[in-house]
């Protein structure tokens, strides 16, 4: 039995349709992560699991319960804010103790639970401190404390580590990564991060406009995305999406890709969907990800095909160095290897790899 | 956002405080509005009241007394605030500017506003006191009058005297409000203008003035609506006198109910009076309105 | 921007102007209620007292004598009545706040509020000088706790309101989470996050309520209810002659207010602007 079920749930203020007919289910243990672009609804969705929010339409269960009309003290959830939420007149043991001290738990049973909580994010010698004492990692470790103190039977996130500094964000990524497969914990974390989707989560909700786009594995929203627009969101840099004619030789897909004062580009894909013979002699968009465009062939890689593109701009990263180029109208990104020694200007045999090709109608932006 | 599944709360929550203004405010005003259409008497409680229609409307209407009290009123109204709104404003720039002290004068001016009203009119009847008052004194010794005046006893004076009064308390309020706005000003506005090469004058007239407009637009007429219901500063410095000189609505209400004991069309006066309040807190809604639209666009 | 010493003449020459111009009438207040009644009584005025005469102090601080009754009398009734209002006001007026700023309670309903205490009290007090009448409540401290908790819990709500809009929403968000009540969440979270907002708002109601004349004048009587300013205002009708005694009364009512006032300056001047301004 799904832990939560949302079904054609709908939140509109006013004229304004905030989310459209969300539908989803998701199994204990789950770590789902909303994402998607400010303004998509993802943050409305959570305080709509949470009861925060009343819903216009639909319904949400939680373990079997009909939630949608209750208050969020009778939904056995817990919450994380982004800015933390702390309650600046209570010290961090008061806060963290709230939640029982409200149910009415004696108070042995409350320091109980408040110590062991603590020792578990080694926050012990933090408990007398007032919350304007302590720093943003702090905060946010007495925020996961105060949830998870009552035991609940499902933890929301909202955006927890945008208000930390790069660094910090990093490190309580994967402590929340590891208090989740400590717990085995049913999470929901809303993020605009995609890094911090794909590293947490074991189900991703895309979404945009109100609307889930996507839902699936962090691996099979990165290597099939629907549309798009996932394509174009999940990593970074993000997917190269590229205008291309598609012709049929052999049983092979030709594809072909203009460039500016230079010869087209072909390639050839021998695995080619079958829907894609629909494209014949069409204009489509493929999507290849920045590391199967390379300065070497990849490990395993059937049919290396190289072509010498012109390097508008070449840009080290370190540990991989990324050039840009001009194909198909659109600028390009492709990952190379972090010590290799070009100039923006210069032109190199870029080897491109289409075992993870994607092919999008070019109007409707849907896969192929 | 009402959020929580709780929207019906709302109303528990606003319980007592409806309560209690239905009935020490709503109560009572359509009770006025009722007994306006009698004939009742504060005194005659035995004797049966009797309906009698517009009849106090039209008397009162045709009443030339209140209509000079109302327009008294309206004198008084419009001659403190305006006069209230250029020294305010004055003061404002002047503590908007750098100079020693600034800190401890911002501070000094809300002493008028915290003298109670009836110290104030106290404080003030005694400075025009016609034999030992200080504003007599300073003007003799100063060789500006000749003679001791009686300047509350002098009809054509004395309303001009309790508008003075009435401007010393309440100028630091628009002061206050002018300057708050003024603080806000972007410095590189007044800058950019100055560069420009706008002389003073024509700063505050094209940057300033429009800036802090609104927020006194407000004011302005919350302080007119105040202005308009002046009873105590009356009651205190001159009683309505001389010879009806200073006699305001309010205290012509006054009057009507607890000297002449009649309710009935004492009630009309006061539905006429509330009318016209009715009008200028209808101005102070739509300019609050402006206001908050404005300050969100 | 180095000032012309002509600008910094004029610039001082008003500020002096300004300090006379706010403090001479107090100044002068308070020098009659220590001089002599011979010096008040000289043509023209002697402005500085001849020996200072704290005698009226003495008197009205003293309660067995007449004046000194009277007066602390109408103190202790101002304390009751304006400490007593606000205080209930404030009660009242928080959870009608909390409704507005988050229970989605409509605006224009807070606007009536306010419209209801901008009316002329001449449009309330008859019916109410019957009701209380007939209940046998007039000259009761009461009852003008009562009337002044509906006189100060508009601007009371309305303050509140501003207040609470601003305070972060996610902290009673994480109160609700953590199970508590509305009430509870109020009462643990938001009224501690309020306090300063309560304190000027309270302050602000506490002097609204001390200065009130009107209702006082109508519905009290005797000792055992009028106010300050009623009382203030028999001893100026009275027949005292020696003004230096009306003088002192009122320097003494001027004092709480004008401490309050210059003491929590910043909160008062901002809750005045906001509450004149904003709607």
């Amino acid at each position: 039995m799904p832990i939560l079920s949302v079904q054609s749930l709908c939140k509109a203020y006013g004229n304004l349709d905030i989310l459209k007919d969300i539908s989803f289910d998701i199994d204990p243990g789950d770590f789902l992560v909303l994402v998607g672009p400010s303004g998509c609804g993802k943050s409305t969705l959570l305080n709509c699991i949470g009861g925060l929010i009343e819903t216009t339409s639909g319904r949400i269960d939680i373990d079997g319960k009909d939630v949608t009309a209750l208050d969020p003290a009778k939904r056995d959830i817990a919450m994380v804010f982004q800015s933390y939420a702390l309650f600046p007149n209570m010290n961090v043991a008061q806060n963290i103790g709230f939640g029982l001290e409200v149910r009415k738990i004696p108070a042995a049973e409350r320091t109980a639970k408040i110590n062991e909580v603590a020792g578990l994010l080694k926050i012990t010698d933090l408990l007398a401190r007032a919350p304007a004492q302590l720093s943003g990692g702090q905060r946010q470790r007495v925020a996961m404390g105060r949830a998870l103190v009552r035991d609940p039977k499902l933890f929301l996130f909202d955006e927890p580590l945008s208000n930390l500094d790069a660094k910090l964000r990093v490190t309580m990524r994967t402590e929340i990564k590891r208090l989740h497969q400590n717990l085995n914990a049913t999470m929901i974390y809303v993020t605009h991060d995609q890094i911090e989707a794909m590293t947490l989560a074991s189900k991703i909700l895309v979404m945009k406009d109100g609307v889930i786009q996507q839902a699936g594995t962090p691996r099979e929203i990165y290597n099939q995305p629907v549309n798009t627009f996932v394509a174009g969101f999940m990593g970074a840099p993000s997917m190269n999406l590229i205008e291309a004619q598609i012709t049929f030789k052999d049983n092979a897909a030709r594809i072909s890709v203009t460039r500016a004062d230079e010869p087209p580009i072909q390639l050839i894909d021998h695995n080619a969907p079958i829907g894609l013979k629909a494209y014949e002699n069409k204009t489509l968009t493929i999507g290849l990800r920045p590391e199967s465009l390379s300065d070497a062939p990849m490990r395993g890689q059937q049919t290396p095909q190289a072509v010498n593109c012109l390097l508008d701009v070449v840009e080290p990263a370190g540990a991989d160095t990324f050039a840009v180029m001009h194909l198909g109208g659109t600028e390009v990104t492709a990952r190379l290897h972090g010590d290799i020694d070009v100039q923006s200007g210069a032109r190199l045999d870029i080897h491109f790899d289409l075992s993870k090709i994607s092919y999008f109608d070019r109007d409707t932006t849907q896969r192929i | 956002m009402s959020g929580i599944g709780k929207s019906n709360e709302k109303w528990i929550l606003l319980a007592p405080a409806i309560t209690v203004l239905l009935l020490i405010t709503a109560l009572p005003f359509v009770q006025t509005f009722g007994q306006s259409f009698t004939d009742a008497k504060i005194t005659a409680l035995d004797r049966p009241t009797l309906w009698i229609g517009l009849e106090n409307y039209i008397y009162a209407l045709s009443d030339p007394y209140f209509r000079e009290a109302i327009g008294r009123t309206l004198y008084f109204t419009i001659t403190s605030v305006g006069l209230e709104v250029i020294i305010g404003v004055g003061v404002a720039l002047l503590l908007n500017q750098a100079f020693r002290g600034r800190t401890l004068m911002r501070a000094l001016i809300i002493l008028p506003w915290a003298v109670p009203t009836i110290v104030n009119a106290l404080a003030w009847r005694l400075i025009y006191h016609p034999d030992y008052g200080a504003l007599n004194s300073i003007l003799l010794q100063t060789g500006l009058i000749d003679n001791y005046r009686s300047w509350l006893g002098d009809p054509k004076m004395a309303m001009n005297m309790v508008i003075l009064a009435d401007v010393w308390k309440n100028f630091p309020l628009i002061a206050y409000v002018a300057l708050a706005s003024l603080q806000t000003i972007p410095g590189d506005l007044l800058k950019a203008a100055a560069v420009e090469g706008a002389r003073p004058w024509k700063r505050f007239r094209a940057i300033t003035l429009p800036w802090i407009m609104g927020p006194l637009m407000v004011v302005l007429i919350l302080r007119m609506i105040e202005a308009f219901r002046v009873f105590d500063i009356i009651y205190i410095m001159t009683r309505g006198g001389p010879s009806d000189s200073t006699k305001t609505a309010s205290f012509y209400v006054y009057q009507e109910y607890f000297n002449y004991l009649r309710s009935g069309s004492g009630s009309s006066y006061a539905i006429i009076v509330a009318g016209i309040s009715a009008v200028l807190i209808l101005a102070y809604y739509v300019g609050t309105r402006q206001q908050n639209n404005g300050a969100n666009a | 921007m180095k000032r012309r010493p002509l600008h910094s003449v004029l610039l001082y020459t008003a500020v002096l102007f300004l300090a006379i111009f706010t403090l001479a009438p107090l100044v002068w207040l308070v020098l009659m209620s220590i001089s002599t009644p011979t010096d008040l009584t000289t043509v023209p005025l002697n402005w500085i007292p001849s020996q200072i005469d704290l005698s009226r102090y003495a008197q009205l601080l003293n309660i067995n004598d007449g004046s000194g009754a009277r007066f602390l009398a109408a103190l202790r009734n101002s304390m009751l009545t304006a400490g007593g209002a606000t205080l209930i006001a404030l009660i009242v007026a928080i959870p009608a706040a909390y409704a507005f700023t988050r229970r989605g309670a409509p605006m224009i309903l807070l606007f009536v509020f306010l419209a209801t205490i901008m009316m002329p009290p001449i449009t309330y007090v008859l019916p109410l000088y019957q009701i209380f009448g007939s209940f046998g409540m007039l000259n009761n401290t009461v009852t003008l706790i009562i009337v002044y908790c509906a006189l100060l819990l508009p601007f009371a709500t309305w303050l509140m309101k501003a207040n609470l809009d601003v305070l972060p929403i996610e902290i009673e968000h994480a109160a609700f989470m953590e199970g508590a009540s509305t009430i509870t969440t109020l009462r643990r979270v938001v009224l501690p996050l309020a306090l300063p907002a309560i304190a000027a708002t309270g302050m602000l109601s506490f002097l609204v309520a001390w200065d009130e004349f009107f209702y006082a004048l109508i519905f009290t009587s005797d000792m055992s209810a009028k106010t300050l300013p009623v009382t203030i205002a028999d001893f100026a009708a009275g027949r005292v002659t020696d003004y230096g005694v009306i003088a002192a009364v009122g320097v003494l009512a001027t004092l709480p207010p004008a401490i309050l006032a210059i003491a929590f300056q910043r909160f008062i001047v901002s809750g005045l602007v906001a509450g004149s301004v904003k709607g």
